[in-house]
Order: structure tokens, then C-alpha cells, then sequence
């Protein structure tokens, strides 16, 4: 039974090739564009290398001081003096990275010049990322301590700097007028992961930081990684109890200090939609969903209107039926095979068409080093939407069309 | 006739209810990416203000120097680097320089009214370096090195918004405190737009910070060096310059990037959402534009026998063919009108604050799109339906 009625679908989309093309068309470029949109989403705050756990990780980016009299704001990125008092006293963390946030520097390669971001990191960072050695690894506490002049460099670097794949670790790499040492080479990191982003990554202790400065604002960003994902909530808190205790270098200025550890989401939505106390979260989600809501109505209207007048085309076919003795019960059975087989043809093609559109953007460089993926989730919820609505607009007609009397159908009544 | 035509349409409003929808989002949407490329577009053709060809950019870091000492270097490799004969010309900036989105900005009062202004931190030359066309006055001269006013230099869009159409030229406006012994107005550039050809005209000045200034009437260092080359020059001399200064600036990081360069990837980023919205757009209206002729298609097809009977009694076949086409067209009213109303409280509302001129083409724009894709999806099935013999039509009753 449910053969014959694949048969007969296949049988009808083929006759109105055009309707079928419409249905096909706007479901899979519907589902492909909301699949990109979802990866470009995935690939700024889902897990990747070499922030591979980020369901373990927080982030103190931001530090923002008050004026409460004449609402002034400042909002800065910490500075080491900070990270190291009092990010890195917190108990319950598994490790604090601290990093320095990239600056871009010049170097030249037979007098063309090569720009380069240059990041200075403690050991931690290469514990709590991690990154993908190519060659070599990472310096250690001992090169820290001793302010060796070595470096960690991506692909990109080394192919630029010492010819595409060349073995490089060992060699000297002269990048912001200083000389040093490759210690290795690392797959290339896209700058949407702002946490780890560079291509030159050298030792912390040969920053220029000056150890008596106790200000709070700088340049610094730290990374927390919680013992396991259940931590989170307990390092939030364990946070703002030491955010109460900071003390505010002039407090005639500035009278309020706010820092809060954030999701990579959080750090986002804080900056654009949220402020001082709130995250900003639910406004963001509000808004996506507002956003995707819109964006699906029309395709869904189109969706509904072409349906009803698939099913209304066919009134003298369901007359025919029902004079020869069909139930209400089996046409409707009938007209829902014929919707799930186009929904889900349709879902084929969006999966082949995301695919083929997300496999163009990685390999276009729009976005350098970026590796796309389809998220399952989002695309189960894309067919599943489709579904509801193919249903609602080709069955609903079809089973008040059954209802009509076998006479006026073959007559092509309306509904 | 047309009379006719909306009756026609309202008596049948609930059966085309659902078309009557798909044209009113599609005028929405349409509405709202037009507004934005027409933005982009009455923005681009405003004068710019300087020109970014020819200059390069040096960013400098510092290390932990005292303000003096940074002067005095600064002052070394400004003399230096001048020295060479394919530099035109070289000035010293804030960090807010054009294709950047660094921003520094301040409340300016005047009468009791605060306007928000871009403040760029320059010295003297910078006016040759960037080629700023002066409409008003003149540009800062030596004497204003040790003026006991704070000199500055504004731009059209702040003459506009903050002075009205008042004399500007020599106007002194007094500090608040006794330190602060006031501001005065020197000059009038045509604009200074420092996020490009797409962004909109905002209002800003020039305050004169100079290495030649002492530390009285200058606190605080300028982190930009601008480097005007003369044409010709190979960019060989690109890693000359920055051998020359790392020697003067010992231990500071030095970074060289040239202005067009800057340019093409800031508009690139400027230009990404006009481009993401265009091709969601077009998405919809071709996904809208089928639906539309398939059922309008469908429709037609339903009404051979009507048509029969209009062509038996005298009708002609560009009489059917202009009715079915007119009946869209009216159909495509009704979506635009609800359209329109909410893309009315755009400028009513100054949601934005653009420019009720940039409004008023999109929704323009957007009608007259609507209404040749709602034509061109009834033309065919009309077009069917007309050339139908009338003994064929009858028929089918």
C-alpha cells in the first residue's frame, strides 16, 4: 500500500513538474540558508580547535568601571597585574591561561612584507587550548622563566616565511625587529576564535610589562578552565565574590566595578545588547528567534498557498476516488504519504545544497582558515518545521475536500 | 473599470488572502534592503574629505617612555623619515585614523546644547598629508603651537549641527574650569570622514597636538604616524622606512600598513551586511515570485469557462488579457498598502535616524519592483487564457 503511494506521489510530482519545482526550490534553499546561517554561528562560538573545550570554558575579557554621578562608563580589557591578582587566585578552576590580546607587527620576506599578529602567552595557554602541532610543540614554564626567545607559528606564517611546508622548527624567525627560535608549528587558527587568534605566538615574560603598574586596565585576556562542565555556575559565583573584593586604584573617578567570567557567547551578546548586569543572552536569543521567525514566514506562506492549490487541482481526482468507494480515512492517509515524501526530498536537497554551500564558503577565504559544519540539530528542526507546515497545508484541504460529496468534487468544488 | 477590478478582488478577499500576505512581506523585506543600499549610496556620494591614496601608516607602541621622552623620539622620526626624498610629507595622529574603528568622541556644549562630536588629535601637517579642503578660515600655523587656547579645526557637518549658520571663524568658546582657558575655532574643512565612503556624515574636529608643543599645551602622546610617499615610489622603500625607524624607536613595535589597503578591507566588512541581506532577499522574492505564478497559474486555469462566456459576448482577447493582468496589479495594491503603512512609521518614527530621502526611494523602489514581478508572474497565465478560442472555452462548462 504505502509502495503504491510513493508511486503515485513520484507519479504527481512529475505531472506538475512546475508546482513540484516551487515546493522543492523554496524548502531546500529555505533549510540551506538557515544551515549557514546556523554554522557561521557554530563556527564564532561552538567548539573548535583549538578551543576544542569550550563547554569547560570561561572568559574574563572585559573589566568596566562606573561613574554612577555623571554616568561615565569604561570598559577596558584587563590588564596582567589583574588577570594575575585576582583572576588567577580563584579556587575552583582547573587552570588560567593568560594571554595578551594580539598586536600586529611587520616583518619582511625579500622586501615584501608580511603582517602578522603576535600574541604573548603564559605555559597554561597551551594546556587549556588545544591546538593542533603540525611540527614541534609548545614552550613550557621553563622557556617562560627564563625569557627564551622562542616561538609557536602557524601554518600560515611558516609558508609565507619559510616556504610552503618547509620544516621550520629550529629556525630563527625575525618578526617585530626581534630574533626567535620556531619551536613549533601550529594549523592555522581563524580570527573569529578571538581567544587564541594569532600567528606568532611567543612567551609571556617577554612582554614588556611593567611589574609595579597595579592599574586595572590593559590589555590582557584570560581563559578558565573548569574542572568539568557542572563547575561553571560555581567559578561565576567564586567570581563575583572577588570581583566585590577588587579595589578600585581612584575611586574618586570611578565608584563601580563591574568583570564577569562569560561563555564565548556571553562575551559577545555582554558587548553588543547586554550591560553591566545583564548578559545580554536572552535579548539575543529573542532577537535570532524574532529574526528566523521572519525569515521563515514567507517561504512557509508560499509553502501553504501552492499546497492548497495542488489539492484543489486534483478535487475531480479525489471525486473519482471517493465515487468508487475510497474512505475519507484512506485519501487522507494517501495525501500525507505524497507531503512527507516531498518534505523530505526537499530536505535531501537542502542537506546536498548546505553541504555544497558551506564546503564553497570554507574554500572561498571570506572567512580565512574557517571550517564550516552543517549542525544536525538545527537542520532536524528545519525538516521537522517543514514537515508540520507541508502537513498543515496539504493534508488540512485534502481531508475537507474528502468530506465534500463525491458529486461536487468530480465537479471541482471549491472548499 | 478599475472600480470594478477592486470589487472584484475584495469579494474574493479571503481566497486570496494568503497572496494578499506573501506581497506584503515581500514589499517589507524588499523595503528594507533597499533602505539600506540607498543609505550606502547617498552616503558614498558625499564628499569624503580627504584623499588615502599615496599614505601610509605606521602604528606606534611604546614601551614604558615618560610622555617627554616620546615626544623627542617622535620628533627624531618625524625629521628623520622626512629626510627622505619619496616622502612628500609626514604628520602625527590619535589612533582614531580613517578605515579604522577606533572611535574617540566628546560631548560638545555650546548654548546649552551637547552635541556629540568625533575628536581626531593631529599636528600642523596634517592637513597636507591627508589633502583636506578647507572651506572657511585657515588651518593651524606655528603660532598656535603656544596659544593659550585650545586651537581647533571643524568640519562642516559640526558647523551645521552645533553653530547653525552663525559666524564661526575666531569664535571663542570659554572652559569650564580655570585650567581649561577655552576653545577657538580657526578654520572649517569641507568633511573628515573617518569610516569611509559608506558611513554617514558625522560631526567632528581637529584639535592641534603638536611634537613641537611642550608639555604644558600637550599631555598625552599621538600613536599614528601618516606618511604621504611621492608618486613612483617602489614599495621596496616599505621595509627601508621601517629599518630606518626601528633604529630611531628602539624596543617600540612598529607596524606599517598602507591607507588603501586599510580601505578595501574595511569596506569589505562595511559592505558584507548590504550583501548577506541582498542574497536572503532575492531568495525570498524568487521564492515568492513562483509561488505567485504558479497559483495565479492555477487560478486562471479555473476560470476558462468564465472567460469563454466574456469572449463568446463580444470580448477581445487584450480585454481578458489586460482584466487578468489589472486584477494582479490590484491584488498587488492591497499588499503594498498594508506594506506601506508600516514603512511609513520608518521615517514618522525616526527609528533610525537616516534621512526620510532614503526611505522614501526605497519605498518607491520597492512598490515599482512589486509591482513589475507581480506583472511579469501574471503576464504568462494571462496571456493563456486570452488566446483561448471561445468555442474551446465554452466548452469546458
Amino acid at each position: 500500500m504505502l509502495k503504491n503511494y510513493i508511486k503515485i506521489a513520484w507519479k504527481v510530482l512529475l505531472r506538475r513538474k512546475f508546482f513540484t519545482f516551487i515546493s522543492l526550490f523554496g524548502i531546500s534553499f529555505t533549510l540551506m540558508i538557515l544551515m549557514v546561517a546556523t554554522a557561521m554561528i557554530d563556527h564564532v562560538t561552538g567548539p573548535a580547535t583549538p578551543e576544542t573545550r569550550m563547554n569547560r570554558m570561561l572568559f574574563v575579557n572585559f573589566i568596566q568601571m562606573v561613574n554612577t554621578k555623571d554616568v561615565g562608563i569604561m570598559k577596558t580589557l584587563p590588564s596582567y597585574y589583574y588577570i594575575n591578582h585576582y583572576v588567577k587566585s580563584m579556587q575552583t578552576p582547573e587552570k588560567v591561561a593568560i594571554s595578551s590580546m594580539p598586536k600586529g607587527v611587520n616583518t619582511y620576506v625579500n622586501n615584501k612584507r608580511l603582517s602578522l599578529n603576535l600574541k604573548y602567552t603564559d605555559a597554561d595557554f597551551w594546556e587549556v587550548l588545544e591546538f593542533k602541532f603540525l611540527s614541534g610543540k609548545p614552550f613550557n614554564q621553563q622557556d617562560l622563566k627564563q625569557a627564551n626567545h622562542v616561538a609557536v607559528i602557524s601554518a600560515h606564517t611558516r609558508d609565507q616565511y619559510f616556504g610552503t611546508a618547509a620544516d621550520a622548527v629550529g629556525k630563527t624567525i625575525i618578526v617585530d625587529g626581534e630574533r626567535y627560535r620556531v619551536a613549533g608549528v601550529v594549523e592555522n587558527v581563524p580570527f573569529t576564535r578571538l581567544n587564541s587568534f594569532s600567528d606568532v605566538w611567543v612567551p609571556l615574560s617577554l612582554a614588556n610589562i611593567n611589574k609595579g603598574d597595579t592599574g586595572l586596565g590593559g590589555e590582557y585576556m584570560s581563559i578558565i578552565l573548569a574542572k568539568s562542565a557542572a563547575d561553571i555556575p560555581k567559578i561565576k559565583a567564586e567570581y563575583q565574590q572577588i570581583v566585590k573584593k577588587v579595589k578600585i586604584p581612584d575611586p574618586d573617578n570611578w565608584d563601580k566595578f563591574y568583570s564577569f567570567a562569560d561563555s564565548v557567547l556571553e562575551v559577545l551578546t555582554r558587548q553588543i545588547l547586554g550591560n553591566a548586569n545583564n548578559s545580554g543572552l536572552t535579548k539575543f536569543y529573542s532577537v535570532l528567534f524574532l529574526v528566523t521567525f521572519l525569515f521563515m514566514l514567507m517561504p512557509t506562506i508560499n509553502l501553504v498557498n501552492i499546497n492548497i492549490s495542488r489539492i484543489m487541482e486534483r478535487s475531480s481526482e479525489i471525486g473519482v476516488r471517493k465515487a468508487f468507494g475510497a474512505s475519507s480515512r484512506t485519501l487522507i492517509g494517501q495525501f500525507l504519504v505524497e507531503n512527507i515524501f516531498l518534505t523530505l526530498l526537499g530536505g535531501v536537497l537542502g542537506f546536498i545544497f548546505s553541504e555544497i554551500m558551506l564546503r564553497l564558503i570554507s574554500n572561498s577565504g571570506i572567512l580565512p582558515y574557517a571550517q564550516l559544519n552543517l549542525n544536525w540539530r538545527v537542520f532536524g528542526i528545519g525538516i521537522g518545521l517543514s514537515l508540520i507546515f507541508g502537513l498543515l497545508s496539504g493534508v488540512y484541504p485534502a481531508f475537507k475536500m474528502s468530506k465534500l460529496q463525491a458529486v461536487e468534487a468530480l465537479k471541482g468544488g471549491t472548499i | 473599470m478599475i472600480r470594478q477590478l477592486f470589487t472584484l478582488i475584495w469579494n474574493r478577499k479571503k481566497s486570496n488572502f494568503l497572496m494578499i500576505t506573501e506581497i506584503f512581506f515581500s514589499f517589507i523585506v524588499l523595503f528594507g534592503v533597499l533602505s539600506l543600499a540607498f543609505y550606502y549610496l547617498n552616503n558614498y556620494q558625499k564628499p569624503l574629505g580627504y584623499k588615502y591614496d599615496k599614505v601610509w601608516v605606521m602604528n606606534m607602541r611604546w614601551n614604558q617612555e615618560k610622555s617627554e621622552e616620546i615626544k623627542t623620539i617622535q620628533r627624531r622620526l618625524k625629521q628623520q623619515l622626512n629626510s627622505n626624498p619619496e616622502v612628500e610629507s609626514i604628520t602625527l595622529m590619535s589612533s582614531n585614523i580613517p578605515y579604522t574603528a577606533n572611535m574617540m568622541g566628546t560631548g560638545f556644549d555650546y548654548n546649552n546644547r551637547t552635541v556629540q562630536t568625533n575628536v581626531f588629535d593631529i599636528d600642523k601637517d596634517f592637513a597636507r598629508v591627508m589633502q583636506l579642503k578647507l572651506t572657511d578660515g585657515r588651518w593651524f600655523n606655528d603660532q598656535d603651537l603656544n596659544s593659550k587656547y585650545t586651537t581647533i579645526v571643524i568640519d562642516q557637518a559640526m558647523r551645521a549641527e552645533v553653530f547653525k549658520n552663525e559666524q564661526v571663524i575666531g569664535k571663542i568658546i570659554p572652559g569650564k574650569s580655570g585650567e581649561d582657558t577655552g576653545i577657538k575655532i580657526v578654520g572649517v574643512i569641507e568633511a573628515f570622514r573617518q569610516n569611509g565612503e559608506y558611513s554617514a556624515t558625522a560631526p567632528g574636529f581637529f584639535k592641534l597636538r603638536d611634537v613641537e608643543m611642550d608639555s604644558v599645551h600637550m599631555k598625552g602622546s599621538l600613536s599614528a604616524m601618516l606618511i604621504r610617499i611621492k608618486p613612483g615610489v617602489a614599495s621596496g622603500f616599505e621595509e627601508k622606512l621601517m629599518k630606518q625607524a626601528s633604529r630611531i624607536a628602539q624596543g617600540w613595535t612598529l607596524e606599517i600598513k598602507t591607507m588603501p589597503e586599510m580601505r578595501t578591507s574595511y569596506n569589505k566588512v562595511a559592505l558584507i551586511p548590504l550583501i548577506i541581506f541582498s542574497i536572503v532577499c532575492g531568495f525570498l522574492i524568487i521564492n515568492v515570485a513562483l509561488g505567485l505564478f504558479g497559483v495565479l497559474w492555477y487560478n486562471i486555469s479555473r476560470r476558462i469557462s468564465e472567460i469563454g462566456l466574456r469572449r463568446a459576448i463580444g470580448a477581445a482577447s487584450g480585454q481578458i488579457y489586460r482584466q487578468f493582468i489589472g486584477e494582479v496589479l490590484v491584488l498587488a495594491t492591497f499588499g503594498l498598502l498594508i506594506g506601506l503603512v508600516v514603512a511609513l512609521q520608518f521615517p514618522l518614527l525616526q527609528v533610525f535616524g537616516v534621512q526620510t530621502g532614503v526611505y522614501v526611494a526605497a519605498m518607491v523602489g520597492a512598490v515599482i519592483i512589486i509591482y513589475l514581478l507581480a506583472a511579469a508572474c501574471a503576464a504568462y497565465p494571462s496571456r493563456q487564457a486570452a488566446i483561448i478560442p471561445p468555442a474551446t472555452a465554452l466548452h469546458e462548462e
